[in-house]
């Protein structure tokens, strides 16, 4: 150094160890840091390397364009509509900013804080995963959020398809809707390529067939910003295949008739629930599936609101529920077809042979009275139907006994699944020994089998059970598993399944005895037994019921159910198994002084066949005032 | 202390010395600065490549950074050409002018939140933050203070006198609120006395009274989001979404670097945005990602060879003055280094100190440019009184 060179009194104000101390200083400060970048760059550089990567790049699902549904005649009945959904990653919503950005969503999308909060913690993925706030959000109000994207880290505007329900609660039960993938399902679901915020079929065909409908969706590799905005599309690893489309075996005309004259029946019996189905016997195809009370199924594609959803929930009429399946009634009268049918395959009875109607039969000490309290005499089957006698029917039920009524309820198609393609089906029960053994610790006592030939006691039924039965008796015989959906067919139009019959069985009852009972269901109308539905200009055939069910008033009567259930012969002729349209009327808890659902089935026959007179008969949707009020 | 007494400038004198002066500038300082002022300009580039617009147009990060440049360069020039001689004359009057601009600053100033650490100017719209200048004219006051008191300073009123000097511009910054600056103006203090030969021992009880005070600041002083730096610096896990992102954004920043980077504009943590602030306090860790190991170390060198050669500038200085300025320089550009750096690689809390020369910043790099200008000044003024 220049030490030597400088004068004494400079040198006094220099400390040359202190000179030396800050040089090593920078020295060690130069070497900390350079040895920190050693370890960072070099020796850790390949672990950061992949974490910037992970940064950068996300693998994000292509979603397919999911299926449609028309109606048989090929009204479209569902279509995908664009809408902005509202999303956040939680990863990305930085913390110190999260109440704020929270309370600017909140107000921009009309919820409470603490109602954005519970979306994300209840979020089944991972905090990488998009979790959805809103659906069905104005486009003004995407905007807006698209605009604020830099003060909103985290928060995605999606454009996204939404099921939009052209009829509505029209359909609602045979269509069903979509919603969010639930976080127990999560697991399972998302080895199938679903997202946590996905959504899927939840109820009717869209949950039956939600493999077809969905497609299969893509995948490719983005570059993203911080805030999960995506920058550029690396690659497209695989391209979505569209969902295929559903073609009902639904008509939208004879689904609005079904509608129309259910709503119309139970608003004059003052009730809420009931059912009205119709099918073409010869194929099992329902062309009308109408249970009320219902709901929109577009509530569920905007978002249902907790207050609609509680609302829907607690209605004591379960309108999420198809009653046309998912619930089980006594048949009632209906079952007397079971009865009869056995009866003659068994050779208890000929077409001819009479049984005596009485006015009760007693077992023990107890009292099983006929309906009218009366009896007709001697009767035949065809009688014995017609007038709905219940001592005739008691004492075939005793000529059977319970197990061999147990097994032509089975053929019948009672007791099990119908199979049909919707789901939340019930089997219903028929009562055996050993069933009731195995479920109260003792056998059928021989007064239950009384009742389990009318239908009443243990007998219990869906109201597409009771429609199956009378359509294989209308088409000679075979009992066809009910569908309701006719084909499936691919984006591209090429028809992936077509519509096949499916056979559950032929019933073995021999077709003589069939035309039998076609003829005693055909005398149930011509003895008036449904009032003037013989006067229409039709052939109709069929059976009412009066069902009885739940708890006895102070006088000792119970509530009741009605049913009709019928079929409508094609030539006229009624012993020809030639009937294209069987259909099942059911009014819950109806209680009128006449047979309610005898009105709705004529009001929804006279709307199918164009009839002008009218032979509604309103008088008889009075409540009948022995139970209740 | 402070009277104002005329000091034998020989004007006259000044013309005829000139080549002899030039002989004496130190040319490697001025390289290896406007060296380190180049990369800043490269990176600010480097950050404008992706705001859509391009990096020439009038407002980028570049071109502002192109026109402090200048600016800076005009200012290195003055200061050189200006008796520093004159700075101890009007060395109390600046202190005077210092305290007066913070007050400003605290008055009309603005800010990120609720801070008020710039002065806009009305008509060109640049930001200015006074605090920089600040730090200079605290190393001139305490220069002109030390020289003088220099025969005491083996006593502790002299060091209690330099920080009772410091202490009003520390507590005025530190209310904007800067505790970045603050702790720059205590580094210079520190270094400034550790040079002038104070006695050691009354150094280091000082220091053990600071660090007694660590928890009072704690309690009362430290804003809260400063204290969320702290602990997350400590344990940058405990909240990698909030303080803890930027540690963690920037080492990642860092190491994906690898060693010889990804190259000018293709550093994707910088570019995607997942470094905040990525073109002030943060731009060492671009500089790093983009550059590579290699490059951080060019920077490294020069910062060692910067330094060792304002220590050279202040040994051979004559006049003590110029051995205190020397010594304040080196000990404020040492001190931001350390902190800024090891902020980035995740060895020192955040805190928002900038990187000389390479932050992009014009108020930094100007009062630089006057620190070292000075330095220049005082080199050319000794050389010619010694040869």
């Amino acid at each position: 150094m220049n030490d030597a060179l400088l004068p004494n009194d400079a040198a006094r104000s220099r400390r040359p160890m202190r000179f030396l101390a800050f040089g090593v200083a920078v020295v060690l400060v130069v070497g900390a840091l350079t040895t920190r970048l050693v370890f960072l760059q070099i020796q850790q550089a390949p672990a950061y390397e992949a974490l910037a990567e992970a940064n950068r790049t996300t693998t994000v699902a292509i979603p397919s364009t999911r299926g449609v549904i028309y109606d048989r005649a090929g009204r479209q009945l569902v279509q995908n509509v664009p809408t902005w959904s509202v999303k956040i990653r939680p990863a990305d919503l930085p913390y110190s900013q999260r109440d704020a950005i929270v309370a600017r969503l909140a107000e921009l999308l009309e919820l409470t804080p603490a109602e954005v909060n519970l979306r994300i913690e209840s979020n089944p993925g991972s905090r990488f995963d998009l979790v959805r706030i809103k659906n069905d959000v104005p486009e003004s109000i995407a905007r807006i959020i698209a605009e604020e994207r830099l003060k909103l880290p985290g928060v995605e505007v999606i454009v996204e398809s939404r099921r939009d329900y052209m009829y509505g609660s029209l359909l609602s039960q045979v269509i069903g809707f979509t919603g969010a993938v639930d976080p127990g399902q999560l697991a399972d679901l998302q080895a199938k390529g679903y997202l946590p915020d996905d959504l899927l079929g939840k109820a009717g065909v869209e949950s039956q067939y939600e493999t077809q409908l969905r497609g299969v969706y893509g995948e490719q590799q983005v570059e993203r910003d911080a805030t999960g905005r995506t920058i550029r599309v690396l690659q497209t690893a695989s391209e979505p295949k569209p969902g295929d489309s559903l073609v009902l075996s639904i008509d939208l005309k004879e689904q609005r008739y079904a509608q129309k004259a259910l709503e119309w029946g139970l608003k004059a019996a003052g009730v809420r629930r009931g059912v009205f189905a119709v099918m073409n016997p010869q194929t099992g195809e329902i062309l009308a599936l109408v249970s009320l009370p219902t709901y929109d199924d577009n509530l569920f594609a905007k978002g249902i609101s907790d207050k609609d959803f509680q609302r829907l929930m607690q209605d004591k009429d379960t309108p999420f529920l198809n009653h046309a399946i998912a619930e089980q009634y006594p048949p009632g009268s209906t079952y007397k077809l079971v009865t009869g049918s056995g009866a003659l395959a068994d050779g208890k009875l000929t077409r001819t042979s009479t049984v005596l109607s009485k006015p009760y039969v007693q077992i023990g000490p107890d009292k099983y009275w006929d309906w009218n309290h009366a009896g007709w005499g001697p009767l035949n089957i065809i009688e014995g139907l017609g007038h709905s006698s219940d001592t005739f029917f008691y004492q075939v039920s005793q000529m059977l006994g319970i197990e061999r009524l147990a097994y032509w309820a089975r053929q019948f198609g009672f007791g099990a699944k119908s199979g049909i393609d919707l789901p939340g089906e019930v089997p219903g029960l028929v009562p055996t020994n050993q069933w009731k053994q195995d479920t109260f610790g003792q056998g059928i006592f021989p007064g239950e089998t009384l009742q389990a030939g009318i239908g009443q006691g243990y007998d219990v039924a869906t109201p597409l059970q009771v429609l199956n039965a009378y359509a294989a008796l209308a088409n000679g015989g075979r009992l066809y598993q009910p569908q309701v959906v006719r084909e499936i067919v691919a984006a591209d139009g090429t028809v992936v399944r077509g519509f096949q019959k499916k056979l559950i069985r032929k019933l073995n009852v021999k077709s003589v005895h069939l035309e039998t009972m076609r003829l005693a269901a055909r005398r149930v109308t011509t003895i008036r037994h449904t009032y003037n539905v013989v006067d229409m200009p039709i052939v109709v055939s069929g059976k009412t019921g009066t069902a009885e069910f739940g708890v006895r008033d102070k006088e000792g009567r119970l509530p009741y159910h009605n049913w009709y259930v019928g079929y409508v012969s094609r030539s006229g002729d009624v012993t020809k198994p030639d009937s294209q349209l069987a259909f099942v009327a059911f009014v819950y808890g109806a209680n009128t002084v006449g047979n309610a659902a005898t009105e709705i089935a004529k009001y929804y026959l006279q709307l199918h066949f164009g009839i002008e007179k009218d032979y509604r008969i309103p008088s008889l949707l009075v409540r009948g005032n022995f139970y209740g009020d | 202390m402070g009277v104002l007494r005329a000091e034998p400038a020989r004007m006259g004198a000044a013309s005829r010395a000139v080549g002899s002066a030039w002989k004496a500038f130190d040319w490697q300082l001025t390289v290896y600065a406007l060296m380190l002022m180049t990369f800043g300009l490269v990176m600010a580039y480097s950050n404008s490549v992706h705001d859509g617009v391009s990096p020439l147009s009038w407002g980028t990060t570049f071109t502002r950074g192109l026109m402090w440049a200048a600016i800076a360069i005009v200012a290195f020039t003055l200061a050189t050409a200006f008796d520093y001689k004159w700075l101890k004359t009007f060395a109390w009057p600046l202190y005077g002018v210092n305290i007066g601009l913070l007050l400003l600053s605290l008055a009309i100033g603005d800010g990120v939140g609720n801070s008020s650490r710039w002065i806009t100017f009305p008509v060109i719209g640049l930001q200015f933050q006074f605090s920089e200048i600040a730090k200079i004219l605290m190393i001139i006051v305490l220069a002109r203070y030390l020289s003088a008191g220099e025969a005491k300073l083996d006593s502790l009123s002299t060091i209690l006198g330099a920080c009772l000097l410091t202490a009003p511009i520390v507590v005025l910054v530190m209310l904007q609120p800067d505790l970045g600056t603050s702790l720059v103006l205590v580094a210079i203090l520190a270094g400034m006395l550790f040079m002038s030969g104070a006695s050691l021992r009354w150094l280091a009880v000082l220091a053990a009274a600071a660090v007694a005070c660590v928890p009072l600041a704690w309690n009362f002083i430290l804003h809260d989001y400063q204290k969320a730096r702290l602990i997350s610096f400590l344990d940058p896990t405990s909240d990698p979404q909030g303080s803890g992102y930027h540690l963690l954004q920037s080492q990642i920043a860092v190491a994906s670097g690898s060693f010889l980077g990804k190259g000018l504009t293709n550093g994707t943590q910088a570019q995607l945005d997942f470094l905040p602030v990525q073109s002030t306090d943060f731009v060492f860790a671009i500089l790093a990602e983009e550059l590579g190991f290699l490059g951080a170390l060019v920077v490294f060198a020069l910062f060692a060879a910067l330094l060792w050669r304002i220590l050279s500038s202040a040994w051979r200085a004559r006049d003590p003055f110029g051995t205190m300025v020397g010594a304040g320089m080196a000990a404020m550009i040492l001190f931001q280094l350390t902190v800024n750096v090891g902020m980035v690689i995740g060895i020192m809390p955040i805190t928002g100190i900038p990187l000389p020369f390479i932050t992009h910043g014009g108020a930094s790099l100007i009062s630089l440019a006057v620190g070292l200008g000075i330095l220049q000044s005082i080199n050319i003024r000794q050389a010619r009184a010694e040869w």
